[in-house]
């Protein structure tokens, strides 16, 4: 018999909306996730971490006290730790550019904007699951690797001069 | 498996000027579907209708439980409108988490242009200072037009959008008046 992999996961949702969190552990849910752990704010997700060991996180970015941003940024200082790599989903309103960057920018894996819908999410879950980014650390930046197209560009190409050892 | 490179500037920043470029390590993350599902994996995962229709029957179900919480939440904003504007903070704070509630959630359950309309007003109490709370106009338009919407879902899109387009000339006016007060 084949499984799915949905039913082998734990998911951490993160959100102060109490709706919001019961969409998202109900569809979660119909995908057959048999875990999902729930959090009202950032502070409270860090609480549970260590608990529920989550495969994929989502998480809205507005919250009070400890929003959205700060719990991704303290999740992937996590160096040497393999909850330092989960999959960030970034559920939010707040869609205007700078928010989005400034997701990315503290190495948030994917950006769903609200309002969702079935199929955004599952797709989202898909893209984390199965086509996972290769991790980038600098001293400036942890998180998935930025660049997702390989579009031409002017200048120098530093990524191609990097070499494995 | 961590993989080490050779250094790069890849973190893209020149730091302080110094030509050393910053130590940058790359990490080979393992498919997760790949490594729950061993040799039951096949590349690639792709998007199951059934289940997507799954997902979408469960959002349907929520529905009418979520259109009575949507008449509770509007009606809870139109008592909040009034001691909002005359200064509660509490009263602020709870008008504004109703809306962002709806400009998240609306949409989702079948209400597009509730959900506009609370993410407009969303997007003005962000910004909103206390003589704009004072004014209450632009609070007091937004929420009939979500108390609207919900009561006339069967308003012609088109009178909706205009009635959205009207909304953000009222927050643009706002804003100008707030620019000549200095």
């Amino acid at each position: 018999m084949s499984h799915s992999v949905f039913e082998k996961l734990t998911v951490l949702v993160v959100d102060d909306s109490a709706y919001m969190r019961h969409l998202l552990m109900t569809l979660l849910q119909a995908l057959g996730v048999p875990r999902v752990f729930l959090a009202v704010d950032g502070e409270e997700a860090w609480e549970l971490l260590n608990t529920c060991r989550p495969d994929i996180v989502l998480t809205d970015a507005a919250m009070v006290p400890g929003d959205g941003f700060m719990f991704a940024k303290r999740l992937r200082s996590l160096r040497g730790h393999a909850l330092g790599l989960v999959p960030i989903i970034m559920v939010s309103g707040h869609t205007d550019l700078a928010s989005v960057e400034r997701a990315r920018d503290i190495g948030v894996t994917e950006f769903l904007s609200k309002p969702i819908s079935a199929r955004s999410l599952y797709e989202r879950l898909i893209q984390v699951l199965d086509r996972p980014r290769q991790f980038v650390e600098t001293p400036t930046y942890r998180g998935p690797d930025r660049r997702r197209r390989n579009a031409p560009f002017a200048g120098e190409d530093r990524r191609g001069g990097v070499a494995l050892i | 498996m961590p993989e080490r490179r050779t250094p790069s500037r890849l973190g893209g920043q020149d730091r302080n000027g110094d030509d050393t470029p910053p130590d940058v390590r790359f990490i080979r993350v393992p498919s997760i579907a790949e490594r729950k599902l061993g040799r039951e994996y096949v590349a690639p995962m792709r998007l199951d209708p059934r289940v997507l229709d799954q997902m979408q029957e469960t959002i349907r179900g929520l529905e009418t439980k979520y259109a009575e919480a949507l008449k509770s939440q509007v009606s809870m904003l139109q008592i909040l409108v009034e001691p909002a504007c005359k200064g509660d903070t509490e009263a602020r704070g709870r008008l504004y988490s109703l809306a962002h509630d709806m400009r998240g959630l609306a949409g989702t359950f079948g209400h597009p242009m509730v959900g506009r309309f609370a993410d407009s007003l969303c997007g003005y109490l962000e910004n909103c200072e206390s003589e704009d709370w004072k004014d209450g106009t632009v609070i007091v338009f937004h929420v009939d037009a979500i108390r609207d919407a919900i009561e006339n879902p069967k308003t012609d899109a088109a009178v909706t959008m205009e009635t959205l387009d009207a909304l953000e000339r009222l927050i643009e006016a706002s804003r100008r008046d707030r620019r000549k007060r200095g």
